[in-house]
């Protein structure tokens, strides 16, 4: 976990440097009058100092305990899976609607962590892409987009 | 308080406190989303509903959560959420003895005295508190969000710097949009999303709860429920005297301990049970299943989730992850958590007390007599569940705005969380810092600009002087008991 926690310490040290680069324009004011970029500014210098001892003390310590496990390829893959799932389905949700996206959704989750039957898969998803419209569209009166098929 | 019931018993009321409790146990039994998703999640649907409601059914999912899950504790020695972590050593080696029910019973049981223990200490304490806070000024708000953040750090599990440096982040975080005195845009790219700040919603749901599914993702282990006949829920009379006075602890300790900032419910729980080890006549059976173990803890965790309220609802202070979200539901509904909070809205305040006796009765009897379909709901495969939740976070978090753009923030912030996560950083220091940032910075300021830059005005004020010390102590205290354990293992060397 050694190579994970340095990795961690710089990513932030270049994350501090983009936030002060685009707090640039912000003006800082005095201490008398401080102005709207005082408090970030403030925060970014906070940041840059953690994440320095956070760098130092990685470098310093000679065993870390590893804490969580290795992740097996599969487990990668589901993630990906899944993470590429919701995204596409923020992308097409309002071109496609909302039945026909919960849809697709389901089906692809549901296929993501192991292979079920199709006729399975696609009851499961069918049964919860029209309860859950019936229960935000109609009971919470939550507003969907209808999208292509114009429900 | 007659008017509180009023409030409470009005059936809409027990509706949204019957449907928060169960929620809430559903939370607790379930592993994979915790209280604060399923409160963040909810917390999209209360925009419509009357303040009291809402922060009644929320409140409901809070303690709910704290009984489910020491069901998951005893039969399956999964904790459905970490205030029953505790749980586990002696609750589930108990129903591997065939004890089952008198340990749920008895954890049911404590819960219920203890929470309600809880509730009457609030209910004096927080308008106490109150009272006392109206003479606070921008210099002690800032001295109290300081301290708080700081003591969550200190408190974290993993590193101290690490937790810094997330409610740093989290302060960042909430500084994106309208500067809260000068209305000047920060960070926002010049996208509407962005100009009302990030939203708490995605952001909580995104840390706690994408992250946590795509954490079940990279293992899917199939749990098998213990399998055992429950019966004899109601504890028997050696049980009761057993129980008797771990319970009346747990209760005190945890509301005291829920009060202070951090995971109170989980700290509660850890610091009860190892007090019961101390002072019992027989500590080395601890762990085996002895019944103290079991009802202490799960005593102060309930009494703790009480306790916790009171910091906000008479500071306008949220101590943990959990009550953040509960300030962002009260002030959607335009409600300012603070000392004039009972003063303004007394019949919130007092429903909400009185709503949490009703719930807290209500969970007594949800949770004896329909454990069988609890554990029955735990069989549920992961593969229909993950899902599940997943929509109902896109639908939730759609439904804030009709806004596409707050989907995108919950699944970067669901895969930094997960991210951050893996690397020992914890989400709730960051959440936290979010929701005070607007508090810290605009105080800070108004002192400031009130000592025209001295920054004596934070040390000459007792109450600001003893946060300021605490805050030192917390910061510097890491440190010395670094270098102590160095020079320790270097003369050992």
């Amino acid at each position: 976990m050694k190579r994970a926690d340095l990795v961690a310490a710089i990513g932030l040290l270049v994350l501090a440097g983009f936030i002060l680069f685009e707090s640039r324009a912000l003006s800082f004011g005095t201490f008398r009058v401080p102005h709207t970029g005082f408090f970030p500014k403030i925060l970014v210098g906070l940041l840059l100092l953690l994440s320095l001892s956070c760098l130092v003390q990685t470098l310093h310590d000679k065993v870390i305990q590893s804490r969580a496990e290795k992740i097996q390829v599969e487990g990668w893959f589901r993630i990906g899976a899944t993470l590429a799932t919701l995204v596409g389905f923020a992308a097409v949700l309002e071109w496609l609607g909302f039945l026909l996206s919960t849809f697709l959704l389901m089906v692809l989750l549901l296929r993501a962590i192991e292979a079920p039957k199709w006729s399975k898969v696609i009851i499961v998803a069918l049964v919860t892409a029209f309860i859950s419209y019936g229960i935000f569209a109609w009971l919470l009166s939550v507003p969907l987009p209808a999208g292509v098929l114009g429900i | 308080m007659a008017v509180g019931f009023g409030v409470a018993l009005t059936p809409m009321n027990l509706l949204f406190c019957f449907l928060g409790s169960l929620v809430g146990t559903l939370v607790g039994v379930l592993p994979g989303l915790g209280p604060v998703g399923a409160v963040a999640f909810l917390l999209s649907l209360t925009f419509k509903m009357e303040p009291a409601s809402a922060i009644i059914m929320l409140a409901g999912i809070y303690y709910g959560a704290m009984y489910g899950g020491s069901t998951t504790s005893i039969l399956v020695n999964i904790p459905g959420e970490t205030a029953s972590v505790v749980t586990c050593l002696d609750g589930y080696r108990m129903a591997r003895q065939g004890r089952a029910g008198a340990a749920l019973g008895i954890s049911a049981f404590g819960s219920f005295i203890a929470g309600t223990f809880g509730v009457v200490g609030l209910m004096f304490l927080a308008p106490l508190l109150g009272r006392a806070a109206l003479s606070f000024g921008p210099a002690e708000y800032f001295a109290l969000t300081l301290a708080g953040l700081t003591l969550v750090s200190y408190l974290s599990q993993g590193s101290m710097i690490k937790a810094l440096i997330m409610a740093v982040l989290g302060l960042l975080a909430g500084t994106v949009g309208m500067d809260p005195i000068s209305g000047e845009e920060r960070f926002t790219y010049g996208t509407l999303t962005l100009r009302d700040g990030l939203g708490l919603v995605p952001v909580a749901m995104g840390l706690f709860g994408v992250a946590e599914i795509l954490e079940n993702l990279t293992v899917i282990a199939t749990q098998s429920v213990y399998q055992t006949k429950i019966q004899g829920l109601l504890p028997n009379r050696k049980d009761w005297r057993d129980s008797a006075w771990p319970i009346a602890r747990g209760s005190v300790l945890g509301f005291f301990l829920g009060i202070l900032p951090g995971p109170g419910p989980v700290i509660a729980s850890f610091v009860s049970y190892a007090m019961e080890k101390r002072l019992s006549r027989y500590p080395e059976k601890f762990g085996t299943g002895v019944i103290e173990g079991v009802a202490g803890p799960e005593a102060a965790n309930n009494s703790a989730t009480a306790g916790s309220f009171i910091p906000l609802l008479s500071l306008g202070i949220p101590t943990s992850a959990i009550m953040a979200l509960f300030m962002g539901a009260l002030m959607i509904h335009g409600i300012q958590p603070g000392p004039l909070f009972i003063a303004k809205y007394p019949e919130l305040f007092w429903g909400f007390i009185a709503s949490m006796y009703v719930g807290n009765a209500m969970l007594l009897v949800l949770n004896l007599p329909l454990i069988g379909i609890w554990v029955r709901l735990l069989k549920t495969p992961y593969v229909i569940l993950f899902p599940l939740i997943l929509l109902f976070c896109l639908i939730g978090v759609y439904s804030l705005n009709a806004n596409v753009a707050e989907i995108i923030i919950m699944l970067v912030f669901g895969m930094l969380g997960f991210i951050l996560r893996r690397v020992g950083f914890e989400g709730a220091p960051f959440i936290l810092a979010m929701v005070l940032g607007p508090i810290m910075e605009t105080s800070l300021r108004q002192s400031l600009l009130i000592s025209r830059g001295n920054f004596v005005i934070f040390i000459n004020r007792p109450i600001c002087a003893v946060l300021i010390v605490l805050t030192a102590a917390f910061l510097i205290w890491p440190i010395v008991k670094r270098k102590r354990k160095t020079n320790n293992s270097e003369s050992e060397n």
